[in-house]
Order: structure tokens, then sequence, then C-alpha cells
């Protein structure tokens, strides 16, 4: 499964960030927006909702992916079990080693992607319950 | 409350008896509590006693009914800033939960009206037949959001492999200090980006095409976070749900360890909202 209740909180603790992250992405920026429909008695009230979301394409973004490539390397350079690709990049060869490493990492991934689609439902269970139910009338008819 | 303009003829604990807490006719302006409001839905549902909303302590949620519609409501003091992480999972837990039953129109966080009888005058009897034509047309559908996140080393070392020119701004940057290859970091960060941005506008378009069949509209989220894979919204019908999760189980089982897939839902429509106004409309 790889359900996943929105909530944020639950056994992480409350506001876990990848939680709160995901209620942010959603309620902040969509859903109807009262402004269009109510102009009177709207009240202003002061929101302190912090925009935690970046902007993809920035030099900031492009540092990280420069940094993360260039860490990508390094972990190369430093890694177990990897003896071929260190020839190779003694010897300045880059395409052989870049598979090596590609290989390498999508297995270690393979793995957690495994474990995060096998147990992700469980600990949010408890978040379900405490929400409202409601039964429509109508069905009961 | 402490820290408001001393006005004390209207003051009542407003979480003690939230129908009165109106000083409208006392004070004109300076108001206590307003009134939260959370989503439109059908007349006819019931409420679960004890849901919690926004506030601290958290408002109690009402239902200011209308026609045939209603709204999801609490009081909420007004002298404190709203949009606490608490305040902000309220709000969509609540929501979420009514979708899983009832059919609901989700309000943007932060929608708040002096008092109920705003919320009828303003909001549900101007708005009536439009919100019904709505609710009618979410009758057993609810949103799905799939969202993946690359696993940065693989996806990063995908592009290396597939891009000459990546390769070899890696090798001009290594070794060397930051400030001596800034341009070359830049352009490589660049580079890298743009590649992971084709990765994801490929995923994307095949998640969609998969799962676009299982749906009844597909709205295609921006990305939020650099390593963003795939982010996307799904209206789907109740009846088909466990079909669509099956699918977008196969679809991670398929994904060659890129990544991580989470399936969030089922959740209030936000991305799908419509009432034949312009604003409804920026997934």
């Amino acid at each position: 499964m790889t359900m996943v209740q929105p909530a944020g909180g639950g056994a992480s603790g409350r506001g876990s960030s990848s939680g709160l992250a995901d209620v942010i992405d959603t309620i902040l920026d969509k859903g109807l927006v009262i402004d269009a429909f109510v102009r009177v008695s709207l009240v202003g009230i002061e929101l302190v909702t912090i925009d935690v979301r970046i902007v993809v394409a920035s030099v900031d973004t492009y540092l990280r992916f420069a940094e993360a490539t260039n860490r990508l390397d390094l972990t190369q350079t430093g890694g177990k079990g990897l003896p071929e690709v260190m020839q190779d990049m003694t010897q300045g060869v880059g395409r052989s080693k870049t598979k090596g490493i590609a290989q390498g990492a999508m297995e270690a991934a393979g793995e957690k992607l495994r474990g995060l689609v096998g147990d992700s439902d469980e600990p949010d269970e408890e978040d379900r319950e405490p929400a409202p139910r409601r039964r429509r009338r109508r069905e009961e008819e | 409350m402490p820290g408001s303009t001393g006005r004390t003829e209207t003051a009542r604990p407003e979480d003690a008896r939230p129908e009165t807490a109106r000083p409208e006719d006392a004070t004109g302006h300076e108001r206590a509590t307003g009134c939260y409001i959370y989503g439109i839905v059908p007349g006819d549902v019931e409420l679960d006693p004890d849901p919690r909303g926004v506030g601290d302590p958290p408002g109690r949620i009402q239902l200011v009914r209308h026609g045939e519609i209603a709204a999801l409501v609490s009081d909420v003091a007004l002298d404190r800033p709203l949009g606490r992480p608490d305040d902000l999972v309220a709000h969509q837990r609540l929501l979420d939960a009514t979708a899983a039953e009832v059919p609901v129109l989700p309000l943007r966080f932060g929608a708040v009206v002096t008092d109920r009888e705003a919320v009828v005058e303003e909001l549900l009897g101007p708005n009536h037949d439009g919100f019904l034509v709505a609710l009618n047309e979410l009758e057993g559908r609810a949103e799905y959001v799939v969202k993946g996140r690359y696993v940065e080393r693989v996806v990063i070392g995908e592009v290396l492999e597939e891009n000459a020119e990546v390769a070899r701004l890696r090798e001009e940057i290594r070794g060397k200090p930051e400030e001596a290859t800034w341009d070359a970091r830049i352009r490589l960060g660049e580079l890298v980006g743009e590649h992971v941005a084709a990765k994801r506008d490929a995923d994307t378009e095949v998640l969609v095409n998969a799962l676009a069949p299982r749906s009844v509209a597909v709205v295609v989220r921006e990305p939020t976070h650099e390593q963003d894979a795939v982010h996307v919204a799904f209206l789907v019908e109740s009846e088909r749900q466990a079909e669509f999760e099956q699918v977008v189980d196969e679809f991670g089982d398929r994904w060659p360890g890129r990544g991580t897939l989470r399936l969030l839902g089922p959740l209030a429509p936000y991305d799908f909202v419509t009432t034949g106004r312009p604003e409804g409309d920026n997934g």
C-alpha cells in the first residue's frame, strides 16, 4: 500500500515536516477563495502561515544541484567496494564510473522504496480517528 | 484577552457562549470572535460530536444551514493570529474527513466572516444554487494526490550518465574551491535542474496516462520541491477508489528504485472546486 493519510502530527510528533508540507501545499493556495463570494462581512484575520515551498528554478536550487552532483562524486571516491570505479576515475574516464554509481544507488534506493511502501499506512491510522464522521440522512432513507 | 483596545463592556468568554459572542451591536467594529468557514456541504449532513477546529483552544465545529446546503464553521478569536501548524492541520483534517463521507466544497485556509448571519446572508444565500450544483457534481467523488520524490543520488546519477556536458562540468569543479568555479557550478546546477525537470515531465506524463482513465479529472500541480518527481491531483469516483489505488501501487512497484511515491487521500477536492468563477481554477 502506498496509502498515506494527509494529516500532520501522528506518531512522529505534531507538525512533522512532511505532513505539514502536504497540508501547506494544499490548503493555502487551493480551494474556494472567500473573497470571491463575501465582501461586506469579511474579517481580515492575521495569518502567520509560513510559505515553506521553494522556488524550483532558482540560483539556490542550481547551487544545491551542483553541490549534490559534486557530493555524488565524493561519495564515490570514498565508497566501499568499488575498485573498478576508482581506477576509471584516476584515468579520467567519465561514462563507466557514472554507470557504476547509478546502478549501485538504484539498488539501494529500491530497498528503501519497498520499505516505505510496506509500512506507510499504519502509523496514520490514529490520525483518522479524531476527525468527525458524518452520515447523510438521505442515505438512511 | 489582554492587549486588546480596552473595551470591556462587551467582553465575553467566547468559548463558553459561542452564539452570543457578537458585540457588533455595542461596538460597531471591534469584535472578539469571528466565524471561521471551512467548507460547504449538503444541508442534510449530520455532525458527529467533538470535531475540533482551528484556534487555541480548538473551536467547536458547527453547521450553518441554509436551504439545501450548509457551511462548516467554528468561532475563532480575532485577537490572535491564525496559522499555527495545528490550525492548518485542523482545517485540512476536518475537510478531508468530511470528503470521505459527503461532497464538500473546501475553502482556502483563513476564511473568516463576522458571524453566522453573514455566512447565510453573504455566502450561502447568494451562491446557494451554484454551490448546490457543484456539490451534486462532487457526489461520490474525492480527490487523491500522488506525490513522488526522486532519490537525489539516483536521479542525478542518471543525469550524469545521460549528459556529457554535465559530466564534464562536474570534472571541472572537482576539488576546486567554490569561488574559483562559481560559473561552472551555476551552469552545472542549471543543467542538472533542466534535466531533472525533463524527467519530471516525462514521469508525470506516464503517471497521468496510467491514472487518467481511472479518474474524472486531473490537475498537474506545480512541483513544490526540486526533487519532486510527480505531483498530480486526481478526482476519483469512490467506486473506483480501489482500482485507482491498485494502479498507483503498481506504478510504485514499477518505478525502478528512483524515488518514493505517496498517495494522499481521500481528500476534499481542493484542486477541483469550480463555481463558474475564474478564481477557482489555478491548479
